[in-house]
């Protein structure tokens, strides 16, 4: 299905043993929009969100970013080089940030750049410098990561994704292992790459972030779509009743 | 820190008999003192307390002159061994662990039956038979070459274990990250994995490596003239077993202290990234 989509997801399902999580999820996202995923855990957002880079197989549907369709359940060679491929183009942020302990801030940035895309080492230098500079961490080039703090690690975490210059970022609850007084300077960055136009998908408990910054809002439970439009409707004037119940106690 | 009120008044209050010394320069005062009787009992000279007479064990200093470099030029060849086979079980190891995770089933049980078989029988059986008995299957090794297949192989299925849990205790988050940026498992594993689980398992090879450089002593047995080889070879003719013995030992010491100070300056470089943190 060629479209102006740049995330197509069809028909997902997705299964833990005998728990569906996903149960014939569909998601079509345009480019540059900022879609924010919200509902209890358990619900499936954070699924969803693994198997749009295949993190985690689905059993059943399709994923299709920017024109490179991928059926899942799959065992094939193509397969995997499809999944190798479609991950190129789609960059991840981890609620833990998951940097590699054992090189510099610099050296996580480019390492991807350097052995995935082949990319020439002054090039892949010259777009990490230019990230770092972007996320503020500039003087931490050289540092590795036990040195910073959490919210600092965030930040060159979402870096090193963008260092892929990928046309997607996905943000598993990027905010949820970072003390509070340190969600801020993460959320600053994100909403910078909101608006230079990047498309973004977001699992999140940040209501505000949401409402300011999204151009829409999923909210999910048991494994399908409750609620999907702008942020006024989703999160001011929900139309079911246990996304009604799910904002009362968010925001109490 | 400060020392509450209390126990400072007690320790006052007690007659000292020695000046207060620090710690660690205790312990070295004390090391020396112990080597000191260690030296003395080799001294041949005897001590004399009232009725106890303490007669130190005598060396025949003209048979260690005449022997000591005949005995210690086995120091190269056990070295030689040490470091030929930390390698082939370091390769041997890797394999062995990643084999082991790969799940892939073919792979998964050869790498359980090496790891139980050369764990399951004895270091000095697995030396005769790669050497006598493979011999009379028409399979000649030379001495030196059998007893660093042998090495290899036992302490690879050790080792293998060692690998094992290093690499599982890299986290899956790791892995992830890794994928999520478009690497391959193998990329992954090489450049992600291993060089953090490496780091973990340093220690524990090196410990590896310096029960090695001793059971090398066990090659001697299929005619390897190493550093215990030879020991014996200069003792027997001699009626001088303890003396020889004596310096063979006294060279894995030698080695065994020699080694597990480099092993020290390795790990602190290796923990460079996480040393950072406290800067």
């Amino acid at each position: 299905m060629a479209s102006h989509h740049i995330v197509a997801v069809t028909n997902l399902h997705k299964s833990f043993g005998n728990l569906q999580v996903l149960r014939g999820i569909s998601m079509y996202v345009e480019p540059r929009q900022v879609v924010c995923l919200i509902g209890r855990s358990g619900s499936g957002k954070s699924t969803l969100l693994r198997c749009i880079n295949f993190l985690e197989e689905p059993e059943r549907g399709e994923i299709c970013v920017a024109g490179l369709t991928v059926p899942a359940g799959e065992r094939t060679r193509k397969h995997r080089q499809d999944i190798m491929l479609l991950r190129q183009r789609v960059g991840m942020v981890f609620q833990h940030f998951n940097l590699f302990p054992h090189k510099t801030v610099l050296e996580n940035l480019i390492e991807a750049p350097l052995i995935v895309k082949k990319v020439p080492r002054n090039e892949a230098v010259a777009i990490a410098e230019d990230l770092l500079v972007k996320v503020g961490l500039s003087e931490k080039r050289d540092v590795y990561p036990s040195r910073l703090s959490g919210g600092q690690q965030q930040r060159v975490a979402i870096a090193r994704a963008l260092a892929m210059q990928p046309q997607v970022m996905l943000f598993d609850e990027p905010t949820s292992a970072l003390d509070p007084e340190l969600t801020g300077e993460v959320l600053a960055v994100m909403r910078n790459l909101a608006n230079e136009g990047m498309t973004m998908l977001v699992v999140t408990h940040e209501m505000g972030f949401a409402r300011d910054v999204a151009d829409r809002v999923i909210f999910m439970d048991q494994g399908v779509f409750i609620e999907d439009g702008p942020p006024e409707q989703c999160l001011s004037n929900p139309r079911d009743e246990r996304t009604r119940q799910f904002l009362e106690r968010a925001y109490a | 820190m400060e020392i509450p009120q209390e126990t400072a008044k007690k320790q006052t209050s007690l007659p000292r008999l020695l000046p207060r010394i620090p710690y660690k320069a205790s312990v070295r005062l004390w090391w020396a003192f112990w080597m000191t009787l260690v030296v003395l009992a080799f001294s041949g000279i005897t001590l004399r307390f009232g009725v106890f007479e303490f007669q130190a064990i005598s060396l025949d200093w003209a048979f260690i002159q005449e022997w000591f470099w005949f005995i210690s030029r086995g120091v190269l060849t056990t070295i030689s061994l040490a470091l030929l086979a930390i390698v082939g079980a370091t390769l041997l190891a890797l394999t062995s662990a990643l084999a082991g995770l790969s799940r892939i089933a073919p792979l998964v049980s050869l790498s359980s039956i090496y790891v139980s078989l050369f764990r399951g029988t004895p270091l000095f059986l697995q030396m005769f038979i790669v050497y006598f008995g493979l011999a009379e299957m028409g399979l000649v090794l030379e001495a030196f070459v059998a007893a660093i297949v042998v090495l290899s192989m036992n302490y690879g299925a050790y080792m293998s274990e060692i690998f094992r849990a290093g690499i599982q205790a890299i986290g899956s988050g790791q892995r992830e990250a890794a994928a999520a940026l478009g690497m391959t498992p193998m990329q992954t594993t090489w450049r992600i994995v291993l060089p953090q689980a490496v780091r973990i398992i340093t220690p524990d090879i090196g410990n590896q490596f310096i029960a090695m450089q001793k059971d090398t002593s066990l090659a001697s047995a299929i005619t390897v003239t190493e550093l215990a080889g030879r020991a014996r070879q200069a003792g027997s003719p001699n009626s001088r077993f303890f003396e020889a013995l004596i310096v063979a030992a006294a060279w894995y010491w030698l080695m065994t202290i020699l080694f597990a100070f480099l092993q020290e300056r390795l790990e602190r470089w290796m923990a460079r990234s996480d040393r950072e943190v406290q800067e």
